[in-house]
């Protein structure tokens, strides 16, 4: 069934956040790609923290380069014998790779109707892909929007328990040059939504 | 006003004083074409449980981003 997706009515906020987690899902999904890079190096801030963290990306991605960046990435997220960092929020939660929270997620998951797609390896707690899913929750890409309070349950159970700490350990990561700023906007933004979801309770 | 659009005028506002607009023409550029095109292919099958829905929208961005 070749469906198209519905367009919903999303508030301009929203949107905005949506475009936020997808930005830093695209990011930490996989090393970015020259198209990628080309189109961070255009990215363009204002003074404030958001914007002053966007303009840096955008020298990172100005100063690298494809086979850098895909070393970067390497060192700090796959490794041999161990990265860097660990993306997951299992091993962030209890030192440990897919246990209890990984299974809670997947729990969560399931009763929103979202499944990983076949053939990926990284756990459903990757970071990216947590943050694919905010962003499917808020736009309505899993079918409709979800509200803030399911937004918020989803995000204090699985993200922000954790990615806080993993956003700001990326930010003074040793092997983080073009990914120190993304650091610093994951941690930026984390508290803005943290924030967000405490006044709307 | 309803309590709701209290809230989202109270939410909106905070969204545009922490700058979360401002510099974020770039991050919607990155994101949405990252996104956004594999979206229209979405296929969104309600199923007879209440409320469940089934998707393969994370599908999506995991072969987008080469996972």
């Amino acid at each position: 069934m070749a469906a198209i997706a519905k367009q919903f009515d999303v508030a301009e906020e929203d949107r905005l956040r949506a475009n936020w987690y997808a930005l830093l899902a695209r990011l930490l999904a996989s090393a970015p790609d020259a198209a990628l890079l080309r189109k961070v190096a255009s990215m363009e801030g204002d003074e404030s923290d958001f914007g002053r963290a966007l303009k840096s990306l955008g020298a990172a991605a100005k100063a690298t380069a494809v086979e850098a960046v895909t070393q970067e990435y390497f060192d700090l997220f796959i490794g041999v014998g161990g990265s860097e960092l660990t993306p997951y929020g299992s091993y962030y939660l209890t030192g440990f790779l897919h246990e209890k929270p990984l299974a809670r997620l997947r729990v969560d998951m399931a009763r929103l109707g979202i499944t990983r797609a076949e053939g990926v390896a990284e756990s459903e707690d990757h970071i990216a892909a947590l943050c694919d899913v905010m962003r499917g929750l808020i736009t309505g890409t899993f079918g409709e929007p979800a509200d803030l309070a399911t937004q918020r349950q989803f995000f204090d159970d699985h993200i922000g328990c954790w990615a806080p700490r993993f956003f700001e350990d990326l930010e003074a990561a040793k092997a983080a040059a073009f990914f120190m700023p993304v650091g610093t906007i994951g941690r930026l933004f984390m508290a803005v939504e943290a924030q967000a979801f405490e006044m709307a309770a | 006003m309803s309590k709701k659009e209290v809230t989202s005028v109270g939410r909106r506002d905070f969204f545009r004083k922490a700058g979360l607009g401002a510099g974020a023409l770039g991050a919607a550029a990155v994101g949405a074409s990252a996104t956004e095109s594999k979206a229209a292919e979405a296929d969104h099958k309600a199923t007879g449980s209440a409320g469940y829905r089934e998707t393969d929208h994370v599908k999506k961005f995991y072969e987008l981003a080469k996972f």
